[in-house]
């Protein structure tokens, strides 16, 4: 536990000094809201379209933000792979389990502080645009987007393990833009249906931004926010065991 | 006096390459050696394998009586390395770079002590904010090789330390080092004839991942009628040919 904490410190300088993860991790999702809450108020009320109205947008972006802390976590492990610091740590007495949460843990706190900012920001939106918020229902959405930064920070973990520092942010960019295409962030998916719905269904963003999106409108019903909690969490679970293993079995590789 | 380290026959074999050929080496708690050999010899390999960087492919060692191979984790307690490569965390400055290191290896108290004794020992204070990747090289190589010791390991290996350091920063090192001789057995490769002669007490010749010749240089004189080291790991090198 002491050497997972010294090596999240790290870590965590690392992220922090990085001007491009605050750019990415917090500037970014404050842009994009401001952006489409424009694009929003310029979409006429006949169009129907609830999409970006903020309520709905403050939860697609949280877990749209949490898609650049899983960038952030791939880099991070795919840079200190190539370097020699990393090997040099294998000799000392810190374990695989030091080495994941370690890495895990200042992208989780990355991630939630995220929420906490962009979720501000959406109050800020909704007071100019005169549209009400739930604040019990934000508040709750902080928490109900720490699975899916979980299972964000382990899909990052897994693909710094994989790749190297160039095909890392590569891989990482189709994740995002796959995963905001089917998990319904930019377009309401199930109202679209077919193939995209299909594919939506069997990963699992979109269930991560139908909770953050019901967990901010305080709606408790099983399709909308038991069963999304139950596929995220999972997912989340799954995800770091998984990386878990996967870098437990390359640190022992390394050392062929 | 016990050995701190031992091995038996330790081989290896990359896929095609056989880095280390059945390596026999006895070192007493508290010896300084030196590891000499031409590049490619089969030194790093050496001490990667003794500090668990890398499995053996076959053979025995022990460090302080304790098998590399059944418990590393028990190994890497007792030793530190400062590998061939500078290392460190580059976006951390000096001083946070060692306490990271002092905070793996040392209870909580000790750490802080630990840290300033290091920063004080290699002259580091004037840096001890900057961040390490704004350093020098040399200076770099001084805070990697300060974050060797600073676990307070049993046995220490530097792996060629003084690279890339001028003749001042060398010597200093070298002062620094025989301090420390007296806590912890040290393993050193160097490409240096002078800095072996200035702070071996046994001086191991390797060559084509086998032990070609140990002993202290007078020793080593003897055996080869030659005098200095130069000549004698010449003297050895071309016997070879
Ligand atoms: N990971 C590896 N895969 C394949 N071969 C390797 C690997 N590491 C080292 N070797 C080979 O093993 C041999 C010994 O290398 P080693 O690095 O131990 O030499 P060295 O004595 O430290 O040399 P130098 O003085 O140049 O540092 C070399 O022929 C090298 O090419
Ligand atoms: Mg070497």
């Amino acid at each position: 536990m002491r050497r997972t904490m010294v090596f999240a410190k790290r870590n965590l300088i690392e992220v922090y000094r990085d001007p491009l993860s605050w750019i990415f991790c917090i500037a970014f999702p404050i842009v994009m809201l401001i952006i489409m809450s424009i694009v929003n108020s310029a979409i006429p009320k006949e169009a129907g379209n609830t999409l970006f109205r903020i309520d709905n947008l403050a939860g697609g972006i949280a877990i749209f933000g949490q898609m650049f802390v899983m960038l952030f976590t791939a880099i991070a492990v795919a840079k200190d792979r190539n370097g020699a610091f990393l090997t040099r740590l294998y000799s000392s007495p810190m374990k695989s389990g030091n080495f994941v949460w370690g890495y895990i843990f200042p992208m989780l706190l990355t991630a939630v502080i995220q929420a906490c900012i962009s979720l501000a920001a959406a109050v800020v939106i909704s007071l100019i645009t005169d549209y009400s918020l739930n604040i019990a229902g934000l508040l709750l959405a902080v928490v109900a987007v720490i699975p899916s930064a979980l299972m964000f920070s382990a899909i990052g973990f897994l693909f710094g393990t994989f790749f190297n520092e160039k095909a890392a942010p590569g891989i990482c960019s189709i994740v995002i833009s796959l995963g905001a295409m089917v998990g319904g962030i930019w377009f309401d998916v199930e109202g679209v249906g077919g193939f995209m719905y299909k594919l939506g269904r069997c990963l699992p963003f979109l269930y991560a931004t139908k909770l953050a999106r019901s967990a901010i409108s305080m709606d408790f019903g099983v399709r909308e926010f038991l069963i999304p909690l139950g596929v995220v969490v999972l997912a989340a679970g799954v995800l770091t065991a998984l990386a878990s293993i996967v870098f437990d079995s390359r640190m022992h590789a390394d050392q062929r | 006096m016990g050995y701190a380290i031992k091995t038996e026959n330790l081989i290896k074999r990359y896929k095609d390459k056989t880095a280390v050929d059945g390596l026999n080496l006895s070192v007493k708690e508290g010896e300084l050696i030196a590891l000499l050999g031409v590049n490619g010899a089969g030194k790093t390999t050496t001490v990667k394998m003794l500090t668990c960087l890398t499995k053996p492919s076959g053979g025995k060692a022990e460090i302080m009586g304790i098998d590399i191979s059944k418990d590393p984790d028990g190994v890497k307690r007792l030793v530190g390395v400062s590998p061939q490569d500078t290392s460190v965390a580059e976006n951390l400055t000096v001083k946070e770079n060692l306490e990271f290191m002092a905070d793996i290896y040392l209870p909580g108290g000790k750490a802080d002590e630990a840290v300033a004794r290091a920063i004080e020992a290699f002259g580091l204070a004037e840096f001890e904010n900057k961040k390490a990747k704004l350093l020098s090289g040399g200076y770099k190589r001084k805070l990697s090789i300060a974050m060797a010791i600073i676990g307070e390991p049993k046995v220490l290996f530097l792996d060629e330390p003084t690279l890339g350091l001028d003749v001042l920063a060398r010597r200093q090192l070298w002062h620094e080092i025989e301090a420390l001789k007296k806590d912890m057995t040290i393993v050193l490769t160097t490409h240096y004839m002078e800095e072996a002669q200035a702070l071996a007490d046994r001086i191991v010749i390797m060559n084509e991942g086998c032990v070609m010749a140990v002993g202290t240089l007078a020793e080593l004189e003897n055996m080869t009628g030659k005098k200095g080291l130069e000549d004698v790991f010449v003297s050895i090198a071309e016997r070879m040919e």
